[in-house]
């Protein structure tokens, strides 16, 4: 996408300016974005993003800058404009001889072509069939976006590598109303891959789960406030793990010391039932990646072993600062951002109880069934997220849907505190906002038992 | 403006034109910035960006398609023209979408002049905001997010009818935080600073704020769960209004999941309240002068007296409820056409500070899980939270480690004791005296 002479000149004329180090990163993603509601198609819209991204590292200095112009003569203005500040007598000037590596591609559903009345028609099933699944659903919203992402990344010692990557996410929200209340039901599965993936989708159980959720959740009874056990089901709930633990184990907060783990590597920071890992190889998941936003292979990256802090996860810049090893986790949105370690497939990893053992062993407290989003402050470690669809438990046995239930606490608390962690793990689809932009990852973790933690509902 | 810029969007409509587009219209948005942010006494982001998006937006057979690209040569915007073409021949008949046939010229430059800041200037006041945030306390740890940044944005628009509009934007901002760490404890805040230029930027009071809270929740505890009165400060409660925007938007209520969408002209809130979009506030920081349709904006009443007044129109959903646009379209380049509201302002009440803090209430100043904590269709809300236990105006207690729990549009029911003062957000894009809503429920220790 980038002329190999126009990169070769980029960079020699960052390394004459003095930088220690110069990257490239040049994008071309193609979009296109399907969204229906009230049964009919409301948006349909195609693009192209290009841009390129030059970093130059002066020490710890990350100076960074971006266009849309692929020409010599900008891309050469922009590194100077970069460097004028910084640029030192002794240079660094070294003739770069790129060796292009070719990735080891992550599987992924194959993306035949598909036209475009096929999605559309595949959209109105959807639709249909949930509104079908009770008579409390009043509006139905679905959004398909298909994304392919072309990147090529040189930098100064001679790196020249080209990745493509897919994506198909498949977004459905169901809208129950009845006498003045309304309540929302959603799910919205992803995948590193093309359509192919929605095609396979089990239409049916999608409509009864997202249809069942807003209806449970339309009838359900406010959630009690106050500290309790709560067993967290399987799937989006381990956004618990993503939010409690593991931005804060992301050298982007780990360098700033702005993260409670920053100086535990080898020490105890979990209950022993728990471990955990952040793994970018796995096949077509959401969050997976052939190689990192530095070009980078990417890993499977022990985080926790039996509750120790084994790893962070670690880019280029953070290996500067902390010393800590490259993880291949180096990530951005888009050409618009410079890289920053960020997480990709992270999830706790599957224990030996049965989910009924987890919720008879707590006896009366909340079973979070599926989780909404969550956030976190890495500095403090206090994070907080919301329960979409949650069970009073009495006796270990379900009993009142309760909604408005939103979990807080410390991440370093709570991680302590999961005491069971059940068999069945699972995998879900987010999109995580943090200082490099929004990027897909997936979180994941079988059933846990937290043993006690602060509930929001109604006091 | 720049001529090769408008010369560009007439060069779109031409060829989308002549690959059959029946009408359209087409958004380009030129940016550039430039921000610094300090660690360790050092700077460690320097980030310098230009970009340019042009969207094309094609009504062909009562259909609607849309394409966007980043690359303005010929190949490029060909691509988008038959993009968006193909697309709303891909697309379902929507009656109510069309380019409004409105002709002229809506051109707005923001008043703004540069100052002659040099880059080492403003390198020596990021710095200075880690340097000043640690000078002031030893427990602090880090100032792990500070940055100064300026921006400058430019939106031309054309359409099929003959109508041009050009509106460009320049602004500086400032922000920093503080860490402390005293005793396995910790604590955070941040505060941020907006400006036209340089010198309006407010250094001093983002560095004493961020300490002054940060200070302050070290210590904090928890509050017994329980019912409590609560005011929250005009940052925080625009917060929790922006989760719940959908109320006002023609567009949910045309599609059905706005709350209100069977309540126009009925009482949706207390009476005690008055609710109006104001695009050119004269406090405002920013002022809107024309939506993305090129209609010019005015004063709208959403709320009057508790009765609801208006949702936000574009000319779709104008069309729609066989109302007119209230200019309150939205389109980026990127996307569909929406709507937006512009400055909120709040009318105050009649309470002067004596009387709306007598006795005790909690003053809440932090909200975390805005994005996660609340549903905007059924209401209910449960966000973390910080601020102070207060009594008769006096904060008596730093609290934190809470959530703040309720349904929205109950609590703008029951509101009936509102200040006299009108405050604003930091941002100056949110006008509201205190209003202080009583027992709601917090969950704590």
């Amino acid at each position: 996408m980038l002329e190999k002479s126009i990169a070769n000149d980029i960079i020699f004329e960052a390394l004459s300016l003095g930088a220690d180090f110069c990257d490239i990163f040049v994008e071309k993603t193609q979009v296109e974005s399907l969204m229906m509601n009230t049964s009919k198609l409301k948006d349909l819209k195609t693009g192209v993003d290009y841009g390129i991204g030059i970093r130059l590292i002066f020490g710890h200095k990350a100076l960074y800058g971006y266009t849309n112009s692929n020409k010599r003569d900008e891309l050469l203005k922009l590194t100077k404009v970069l460097a004028q500040k910084y640029k030192v007598e002794t240079s660094h000037i070294k003739d770069v001889e790129f060796k292009t590596r070719h990735p080891h591609l992550v599987p992924f559903i194959n993306d035949q072509s598909v036209e475009l009345s096929e999605k559309i028609a595949k959209l109105h099933e959807i639709d249909k069939q949930v509104r079908q699944k009770n008579d409390f659903i009043s509006q139905v919203n679905i959004s398909l976006l298909l994304k392919k992402q072309n990147i090529e990344v040189f930098d100064s010692e001679g790196l020249h590598i080209k990745d493509y990557r897919p994506y198909c996410r498949l977004a459905t929200s169901a809208v129950a109303k009845d006498a003045g209340e309304q309540a929302v039901g959603s799910w919205a599965p992803g995948v590193r891959g093309g359509y192919e993936f929605v095609k396979g989708l089990d239409v049916d159980w999608l409509a009864d789960y997202t249809a069942k959720q807003a209806v449970n959740v339309l009838k359900a009874k406010h959630c009690p406030a106050g500290k309790m056990p709560v067993v967290i089901d399987n799937g989006f709930g381990g956004v618990i793990f993503h939010e409690a633990c593991g931005h804060s184990l992301e050298t982007t907060s780990v360098e700033k010391k702005a993260s409670e783990f920053w100086d535990k590597k080898g020490e105890v920071i979990a209950n022993e039932a728990l471990s955990a890992v952040d793994d970018g190889t796995l096949d077509h998941l959401w969050g997976s990646l052939s190689v990192d936003d530095e070009g980078m292979q990417t890993q499977k990256t022990q985080l926790i072993k039996n509750g120790v802090l084994e790893n962070f996860l670690c880019d280029r810049l953070g290996e500067i600062k902390t010393g800590h090893p490259r993880t291949g986790s180096a990530r951005r949105e888009s050409y618009k951002f410079a890289p920053a370690s960020r997480m990709r497939n992270t999830f706790i990893e599957a224990g030996n109880y049965k989910l009924d053992e987890l919720l008879a062993a707590m006896g009366d407290g909340l079973y979070a069934k599926s989780m909404g989003g969550g956030s976190v402050n890495p500095g403090t470690g206090e994070f907080n997220f919301s329960v979409q669809e949650g069970y009073l438990v009495k006796n270990g046995k379900l009993t009142d849907a309760v909604k408005g239930a939103t979990l807080i606490g410390k991440g370093g608390d709570i991680m302590k505190n999961i005491s069971m962690v059940a068999d069945n793990l699972d995998y879900a689809a987010g999109t995580c906002g943090s200082v490099s932009g929004g990027v897909p990852v997936t979180v994941g973790q079988p059933a846990v038992k937290v043993d006690e933690i602060l509930v929001g509902g109604k006091a | 403006m720049k001529q090769e810029l408008k010369d560009v969007l007439e060069y779109m409509l031409e060829i989308t034109q002549k690959a059959g587009a029946d009408e359209c219209d087409a958004i380009l948005n030129k940016g550039e910035s430039f921000s610094l942010s300090a660690q360790n006494g050092d700077i460690d982001k320097y980030k310098v960006s230009g970009s340019e998006v042009l969207g094309v937006r094609v009504i062909k057979d009562s259909k609607v398609g849309i394409s966007y690209t980043e690359s303005f040569d010929k190949d490029a915007l060909n691509l988008a023209a038959s993009s968006a073409v193909e697309n709303a021949l891909n697309s379902e008949e929507n009656e109510y979408e069309h380019i409004l046939a409105t002709k002229g010229e809506m051109i707005e430059p923001c008043e703004f002049t540069k100052e002659d800041v040099s880059i080492e200037e403003k390198i020596d006041f990021c710095l200075r905001l880690e340097s000043e945030v640690k000078k002031k306390d030893k427990r602090v740890q880090s100032v792990p997010y500070n940055g100064y940044a300026e921006n400058e944005a430019s939106s031309y628009y054309l359409s099929s009818s003959g109508l041009f509009g050009f509106h460009n934007e320049y602004y500086q901002s400032c922000y920093t935080s503080a860490l402390l760490q005293a005793q396995n404890q910790s604590s955070m805040y941040y505060h941020s600073s907006i400006g036209r230029s340089f010198s309006e930027l407010d250094l001093e009071s983002c560095v004493e704020k961020s300490i002054y809270h940060a200070a302050q929740w070290l210590d904090a505890k928890a509050l017994s769960t329980g019912n409590y009165d609560i005011i929250f400060t005009t940052d925080a409660f625009s917060e929790i209004l922006n989760c719940f925007s959908l109320i006002y938007s023609g567009k949910s209520a045309m599609e059905g999941t706005n709350p209100y969408v069977d309540y126009l002209n009925q009482k949706v809130m207390s009476s005690a309240l008055t609710i109006k979009d104001s695009p050119k506030y004269q406090k405002a920081f920013f002022k809107y002068h024309f939506d993305s349709e090129g209609q010019e904006h005015k004063d709208l009443h959403l709320i009057q007296d508790g009765v609801l007044k208006s949702f936000y129109h574009n000319s779709v959903t104008a069309n729609y409820f066989g109302l007119d646009t209230t200019a309150h379209a939205a389109r980026s380049p990127k996307g569909g056409l929406g709507v937006r509201g512009t400055t909120r302002v709040i009318s105050t009440g009649t309470l002067s500070n004596n009387e709306l803090e007598s006795g005790e209430y909690l003053e809440i100043h932090s909200l975390q899980g805005l994005h996660s904590g609340a549903d905007a269709i059924s209401g209910e809300f449960s966000f973390a939270a910080s601020g102070y236990l207060c009594r008769d105006g006096q904060r008596v207690a730093p609290v934190k480690g809470i959530t703040v729990s309720g349904n929205f549009y109950k609590m703008m029911k029951e509101i009936h004791l509102i200040g006299d003062e009108q405050l604003s957000d930091a941002q100056r894009g949110f006008f509201a005296p205190k209003l202080r809503f009583e027992k709601m429920s917090v969950a704590g220790s």
